[in-house]
């Protein structure tokens, strides 16, 4: 139902630009030529993030590019602008995307230093644009696991947006096909949560070396997420 | 405790102490983390730091100001000229003198610039975020004369539709660095960012404190505002920087303010 409901309004934008040609179309809000009433909310939406001015678009970025490109979507950000739960086919189109984009590391998934996992799990710090730049230059993105997830289960201050990871290691081990499936679930969640609210830090976000320190925290033995 | 619910949105037409409205929402909801997740806040609320805004804004509204030495007393809020009670809960509208639909600050800042004539460089209009600024101040004085009234946005006008109806595609739109809408932290009652219970915005009665701004902020000991709000959700989740003043802002107030319909709005109100 949702998917139709995208696709329904892919066709109206492309049948209204038809009709009234790209340029005209898209005009600042603020000129009057556009009348916005004319618009579906899906159109008009679009229209208010990338044509009003409303974000500092050309403002660069942590990762490169502007911030045009940060608020212009993706596939799976597309698919996945619903409330609630995607239906069956939408659910495929996403897990299909995402396994397309996902690279396993050259030489296999290994595990780094927990105790560095540790200090990335509890920063939230990282490519914040706007107001108050995120400085990389003088400190490094953190995976703010945290935010969402009980972790080490004697830290007090966790989210409950994911599920409890306490204990997560002691209860699957270490073998090749764990390393592999927390790899992906880390970089890139939707290839078996579609449409989850869990951000895909493959995508620009964390360096291997960081995934492989966020993962030796969750699974090491020794990691106290395991104690 | 439903029935006072009932009873609080069916008489919300008339001025309530921000203190009461709250004891009324927290009575209808014993269950609510979000509603009661600060015992500290509850019990500061009758000395709630915002209350100290009022009397400089009254003072910066009838002042006559700006190089054109004139009071705001002229400034309509879409109610009349001057007039303040209930407009603040029936934002944004359409303005005709304008040709557009305006958020509270929008409107604010229209007034000071065409009234009084401040321009965007003048520190009166240019600092919108601290108990110090006169926008603060100003709105705060404002708001407070819609607390108690339901939140009521009118949605006659056409223009005023399509901003509700975008709003709502923004705030299940996707984007930004990690993929992040505005319901991955308000679709669900109960839900935590680390140590902040979150409200989910289905739930009307928690809704409507969620978007009750101006607020004193203890975390950051300072009055903040819908705006304000806005801004550091679309930092945190890591979406390009939002501008004031802008149709974004303006289609997310309409649509979180349809979505509190009804509640009654606590102005000023106190968060953590």
């Amino acid at each position: 139902m949702f998917n139709k409901k995208i696709l329904t309004a892919a066709v109206v934008v492309s049948a209204s630009a038809a009709l009234a040609g790209c340029d005209q179309f898209f005009q600042d809000a603020s000129d009057r030529e556009v009348d916005i009433t004319q618009m579906s909310p899906e159109e008009l939406a679009e229209h208010l993030v990338l044509e009003t001015d409303s974000y500092r678009l050309d403002q660069e970025v942590q990762e490169g590019g502007t911030g045009r490109e940060r608020m212009q979507q993706d596939e799976i950000q597309a698919l996945c602008s619903l409330e609630g739960s995607p239906d069956s086919e939408t659910a495929g189109q996403v897990v299909a995307a995402a396994r397309a984009a996902y690279e396993r590391p050259d030489g296999g998934v290994e595990l780094g230093d927990w105790r560095r996992g540790a200090e990335l799990a509890r920063s939230g710090y990282g490519y914040r644009v706007g107001h108050n730049n995120d400085d990389h230059g003088t400190r490094e993105p953190g995976a703010n696991c945290y935010a969402c997830h009980q972790m080490d289960p004697a830290e007090t201050t966790y989210g409950t947006i994911g599920p409890s990871l306490a204990n997560y290691g002691r209860e699957r081990g270490t073998d090749e096909s764990v390393l592999n499936y927390v790899h992906e679930v880390v970089s890139n969640p939707h290839q078996y949560f579609p449409c989850t609210y869990m951000p895909r830090f493959g995508r620009n976000f964390l360096t291997e070396e960081q995934i492989s320190h966020v993962m030796a925290y969750l699974l090491d033995p020794e990691s106290p997420v395991n104690q | 405790m439903a029935v006072g619910v009932a009873g609080t949105a069916a008489q919300a037409d008339e001025w309530q102490d921000p203190n009461d409205v709250l004891q009324m929402l927290l009575e209808a909801q014993p269950d609510s983390k979000y509603l009661h997740q600060s015992e500290m806040n509850i019990m500061m609320m009758p000395d709630n730091p915002a209350l100290w805004l009022l009397d400089d804004g009254e003072r910066l509204f009838h002042e006559e100001r700006g190089p054109n030495n004139a009071s705001l007393e002229s400034c309509d809020f879409g109610k009349g000229e001057g007039v303040l009670e209930g407009a603040y809960v029936e934002l944004p509208r359409y303005f005709d003198d304008v040709g557009k639909v305006m958020d509270f600050e929008q409107r604010l800042v229209h007034c000071m610039k065409e009234i009084q004539g401040f321009t965007s460089d003048d520190s009166a209009v240019s600092q919108r975020h601290g108990s110090g600024s006169d926008i603060m101040r100003l709105t705060t004085y404002i708001a407070h004369q819609s607390s108690g009234y339901a939140w009521n946005p009118p949605l006659d006008h056409p223009e005023e539709q399509a901003m509700r109806d975008a709003g709502e595609k923004l705030f299940f739109r996707r984007g930004g660095a990690m993929d992040f809408n505005c319901a991955a932290c308000h679709g669900d009652s109960g839900k935590q960012i680390r140590a902040s219970v979150l409200p989910e915005m289905r739930n009307s009665q928690e809704w409507t404190k969620a978007v009750s701004w101006p607020a004193h902020r203890a975390g950051q000991d300072n009055v903040r505002s819908q705006n304000h709000r806005i801004r550091g959700c679309v930092w945190q989740m890591r979406h390009a920087g939002i501008l004031p003043d802008t149709p974004v802002n303006t289609a997310l107030i309409s649509y979180w303010n349809d979505a509190a319909r009804g509640e009654p709005a606590i102005l000023p109100d106190l968060k953590r």
